[in-house]
């Protein structure tokens, strides 16, 4: 339940800054979803077992299911380095706003309230 | 063996023709021609054997055969009537071409040619769909090479026949592939002979009209006929060979085949005789309307395939053997009329019957021959065609309708014939028979006149002897419609139906003849009033325009539309699943503790304040606190590991991403409200469904086999009790090299954008010039609170990150995280430095990415040893003090883990912290720059700084 939870409030948060306009809110939206993708595939292993997986110590009756572990490390070191290329990406351009003003559907060219470059200043 | 061989040999001639071109020119025709008359004489060899004794030869070479697809060859009576007109037309055609064509190389038209030749040989010989499908494709494409052959004015023509044949193509592969499924076979034979279409009328209904599709658009019936005329931008042997005896054939070969399976099923019946006699009446009408004789020709032969057509739709045996004759008949007097009409075009300059004078006495032998053909055509007797169409009429009359019907039906075939009739005189006529004058090049050589002469005789002799083609034309009924049946071929049955029917057609087309002043007043107009090829271009440009208006739905570079169409696509499907509630079964135990709700609380609250705020710092900071709750998380739910990575990657996140905010704006663009909302309700859509679907749909159930396969086995197998690391270098060691990969790829991606993409200068440099007295503005004195922090912290942080590498296999460590905590050491030095060219950490960081993965990757060939890629060798090293070390190759994979790692930290850390004008001044320098009234004492701990951050030896190959 806590962490169906936590899994769909990171979606939605994430899935808000996606649709943002400017590169950095994508990432950080990217950033969230992938806690949620994380914390989804945690929540596939069994929840109730929560004993480190360190056999030195752990019983292997009651230690958690190490697989989704195992998923989880290697994917939150890739989910990084995706993180830092798309960073790399919003600073290639003066600006990181992939939207040109009026090439956004339904927008009315003029209609955007303030320029970028006013909210520099 | 022998059919392989016939397609061998024909490949051969494909892979000869540069060669002989070199040496020949256009004189390559001849031995060319030679090669297919001999195959033909080997085609008519097996005559005793097909047709006689009524055999089938098979010949099995299997291709795919886990999908059960071979090239299974076959040859039936049908398929041998067929591969003699490929060969035995080819070798005529390809004789003729040698003097059709001014001298010189002809390499395109002649490999062509034989490539089209060996195209149409594997369609009848091909007794697998799959196969017969490939080769109806690539007479297709020959077909458009060759017309493209003629330069620019057979640009469209040719296009327009590709993509009009290339439909009929996809309707027969869908076809084919609906049969597959079917009959659970690619094997044709096997097919025609178990598949009934009674079985299921819908499912057979939509084969046929695939099968109709395919075949009326390779044969050019109406709707389809206008491509034909089109095509003949080509060259005249193209248009004899293809477009008139062979390939249009491949239609009729087509119907002719599936005539098994559908030739009792009234929807193939009615459309094939509808579309069949629709075709003929059009195609001979405009026929009569036409001056030029190639045009007059192909809008013949789009009328005789309509009959073809028409008559395979009868789908009795009687009807099937009129088919086989006429097509035998059609092959021969069309091949001639076209060499001829090419002879009459090539020797006076134009083939316009108004402008070409009466050649009877400047060409005897052409207007002969052309006279013989054209009885042929016009169904007078001795000649071929008379019987052919004589057995067509027979056929009608005895088909199986009621008497309405059979005079509808009859009165159709005779009006056909009778336009016949009347513009194979008007070709007659019109070329030789005008005011007698000189042919601009005199008459054609023996050279030239060989190929049409022999096709023309053969018309007229085998239909003197037409008896002898009783067998075949059996043994094709027999393989058309399994039923036995005696033919009876003669020139004269005794005076009955048929006969008045062709009597009548004679009779009437010399009506037409005779009043042909008037006849040309009346077809002198329009019959209908669009073109074909102008429908086709209007519907072209239609699917043209289509395709734009629906590609610009989707043309925005932005991203937010295409995420927005995809999410709340997926959201609101999840979100139906979840709603209509799947029976699910209970958590196998309470997964819940009180804990988890701070947590909960932590995330919600980071996320909420994330969404509103505008501030770019307050955002990223906010995404940590998420970072570090969900960290957290991992260590409730029992992962050291994975907690320690979380915590670790954090950090680094919110370094480089610091390093990236600083140029630019402090805070994000405005929302509007619209966009919000929108934005607002897909996400809490996919957040819902999200959430839903984790409640539901995971974790209850108790711990996968995988899952207590490796709690039970990882430390007797491996020696490690780190069940996780285990599984990342020893069990699972090929992911992990996977992922490896993905990671230096993503750090070798940064360096190349960055290369080609200048960094921006957004807000650099900072506007601190009028303070710059203040001792608080000087980098070099307010950083060296850090830099001493620092200087302590880095040595403990290098030997912490080594020790975790070395523990990794039985304790929370491994190559991931201490990469990551030597990373956050590279950081802390990058951080502390007091300016960007002091900050530079030289290390050959791309370099340590690619050691990182060739390590892993190479390490991995040691597995060998014990049999497998990858797998970790163990050995027990005695240590002086007493006791073993347990030393893994899987140690060695972790270092390739942690290089790799640390490389990509490094490059984020250097190209993006790094100003543009520090490099422009090392290019000019050649080496690392120097800050400038740098006070001494910094200077030496920046020395210190760098001794440890940077390992001796590795300075000379920083950049």
């Amino acid at each position: 339940m806590t962490l169906a939870l936590s899994v769909g409030v990171l979606a939605a948060g994430g899935v808000y800054l996606v649709l943002q306009r400017g590169m950095v809110r994508i990432v950080l939206g990217f950033v969230l979803l992938s806690h949620a993708v994380n914390l989804l595939l945690m929540s596939a292993g069994v929840t109730a077992r929560r004993e480190p997986p360190l056999m030195d110590t752990a019983d292997p009756a009651t230690a958690a299911d190490p697989l989704p572990q195992a998923f989880v490390l290697t994917a939150i070191v890739i989910a990084f380095s995706i993180t830092i290329y798309m960073l790399t990406l919003a600073v290639t351009r003066d600006e990181d706003d992939p939207e040109d003003a009026g090439t956004e559907p339904g927008a009315e060219p003029g209609t955007e309230p303030v320029g970028p470059s006013e909210e520099r200043a | 063996m022998i059919l392989p061989l016939i397609l061998g040999v024909l490949v051969l001639t494909v892979v000869s023709t540069p060669l002989l071109d070199r040496m020949l020119g256009r004189n390559a025709g001849w031995p060319l021609a030679v090669v297919f008359a001999a195959l033909a004489a080997a085609i008519g060899s097996l005559a005793p054997q097909v047709i006689g004794r009524g055999d089938t030869i098979e010949h099995v070479v299997t291709w795919m055969p886990s999908l059960d697809i071979s090239v299974r060859l076959r040859m039936d009576g049908t398929s041998w009537l067929f591969a003699m007109l490929v060969v035995g037309i080819g070798a005529l055609i390809l004789a003729y071409s040698t003097r059709y064509f001014p001298p010189g190389r002809r390499t395109g038209f002649y490999a062509l040619m034989t490539t089209f030749a060996v195209a149409m040989m594997g369609l009848v010989l091909a007794d697998d769909v799959v196969l017969m499908f490939v080769f109806w494709e690539l007479t297709t494409i020959c077909s458009f090479y060759l017309i493209g052959l003629s330069g620019e004015k057979a640009n469209r023509p040719a296009v327009r026949t590709f993509l009009l044949t290339a439909m009929g193509g996809l309707a027969l592969l869908t076809a084919v592939v609906m049969l597959v499924v079917e009959a659970g076979t690619t094997q044709l034979s096997v097919i025609l002979a178990t598949v009934e279409w009674s079985d299921s009328p819908g499912w057979s209904a939509a084969v046929a009209a695939l099968i109709i599709l395919a075949g009326f658009t390779k044969s050019a019936q109406f709707p389809f006929h206008y491509w034909l005329p089109d095509a003949m931008a080509a060259s005249t042997p193209v248009s004899a060979y293809l477009h008139a005896a062979t390939m249009v054939k491949a239609g009729i070969y087509l119907l002719m085949r599936f005539t098994p399976i559908f030739g009792d099923f009234p929807v193939w019946n009615v459309t094939l005789i509808t579309a069949g006699l629709v075709t003929a009446v059009i195609g001979a009408l405009f026929a009569l309307q036409r001056t030029d004789l190639k045009e007059l020709l192909a809008y013949s032969t789009v009328s005789q395939l309509g009959l073809l057509v028409a008559i395979i739709g009868v789908g009795t045996p009687y009807a099937l053997a009129a088919a086989a004759l006429h097509t035998l008949a059609h092959a021969l007097f069309k091949a001639a009329l076209f060499m001829l009409m090419g002879v009459i075009d090539t020797r006076n300059g134009t083939r316009d019957i108004r402008e070409l004078p009466g050649l009877r006495r400047a060409m005897p032998v052409t207007a002969t021959l052309m006279t013989v053909s054209a009885l042929s055509m016009a169904g007078v007797p001795p000649l071929l065609g008379f019987v052919s169409k004589e057995t067509l009429f027979a056929a009608i009359a005895d088909g199986p309708w009621t008497t309405p019907v059979t005079v509808v039906v009859a009165t159709a075939a005779v009006g056909a014939a009778v336009l016949t009739f009347a513009y194979s005189f008007r070709m007659v006529h019109g070329a030789f028979w005008g005011e007698p004058g000189p042919s601009r090049d005199g008459e054609g050589s023996a050279a030239y006149l060989v190929g049409p002469g022999v096709a023309a005789v053969a018309g007229l002799g085998l239909g003197l002897a037409v008896p002898v083609l009783d067998p075949l034309v059996e043994r094709v009924v027999l393989d058309t419609t399994t039923v036995e049946h005696t033919a009876h071929l003669a020139l004269w049955h005794g005076f009955n139906v048929p006969l008045v029917m062709s009597m009548l057609a004679i009779a009437g087309g010399s009506v037409l003849a005779w009043r042909r002043v008037q006849v040309a007043r009346a077809v002198e107009r329009p019959l209908v009033p669009v073109k074909g090829t102008e429908v086709f271009e209007g519907v072209h440009r239609g699917i043209i325009g289509g395709g734009v208006r629906v590609g610009r739905l989707t043309g925005s570079n932005a991203p937010a539309p295409h995420l927005a169409a995809v999410l709340g696509t997926l959201g609101v499907v999840a979100l139906t699943v979840m709603v209509l509630n799947p029976p699910v079964p209970q958590y196998p135990a309470t997964t819940t503790r009180t804990a988890d709700w701070l947590l909960v609380g932590l995330i919600v609250v980071a996320v909420v304040a994330v969404v509103v705020t505008r501030a770019r710092l307050a955002a990223v900071a906010l995404v940590g606190v998420s970072g570090f709750a969900v960290a957290l998380w991992f260590l409730l739910l029992g992962g050291f590991d994975l907690a320690l990575t979380q915590l670790l990657v954090e950090i680094l996140t919110v370094v480089v991403a610091v390093l990236v905010l600083r140029r630019l704006p402090r805070k994000f663009h405005p929302v509007r409200r619209g966009r919000a909302a929108l934005a607002g309700g897909v996400a809490v859509v996919v957040g819902l469904a999200a959430g839903l679907a984790a409640y539901n749909l995971t974790g209850r159930r108790d711990i996968s086999a995988a899952g207590q396969y490796f709690l039970t086995n990882a430390e007797p197998e491996t020696g490690g009790t780190n069940v996780v690391n285990t599984i990342l270098v020893d069990f699972r060691a090929l992911d992990t090299l996977g992922e490896l990969a993905v990671l230096g790829i993503a750090g070798l991606i940064i360096v190349a954008v960055l290369d080609s993409a200048r960094l921006n200068h957004g807000r650099l440099p900072e506007p601190v010039v009028a303070l710059s007295g203040n001792p608080v503005f000087s980098a070099v004195q307010n950083s060296l609170i850090m830099r001493t922090v620092a200087l302590r912290l880095g040595p403990v942080l290098t030997i912490w990150s080594l020790y975790l590498l070395l523990r990794g296999h039985n304790a929370p460590g491994g190559g991931f995280i201490s990469a990551l905590v030597g990373g956050a050491g590279f950081a802390l030095a990058y951080l502390a430095a007091s300016s960007a060219a002091k900050a530079r950490i030289r290390l050959p960081f791309t370099l340590l990415i690619a050691a990182g993965v060739a390590i892993a990757g190479g390490i991995g060939l040691v597995g060998y040893v014990d049999d497998s890629y990858l797998r970790p060798l163990h050995a027990e090293i005695p240590l002086p003090w007493g006791g073993y070390y347990h030393f893994t190759t899987a140690l060695i994979f972790d270092v390739g883990v942690y290089l790799a790692v640390v490389g990509v930290l490094l490059t984020a850390l250097n190209r993006l912290g790094v100003e543009d004008d520090v490099h422009a001044e090392d290019a000019r320098a050649g080496q690392p720059s120097t800050d400038e009234g740098d006070p001494d004492e910094s200077d030496e701990a920046d020395r210190l700084l760098d001794e440890h951050t940077v390992p001796a030896g590795h300075e000379g190959g920083a950049r």
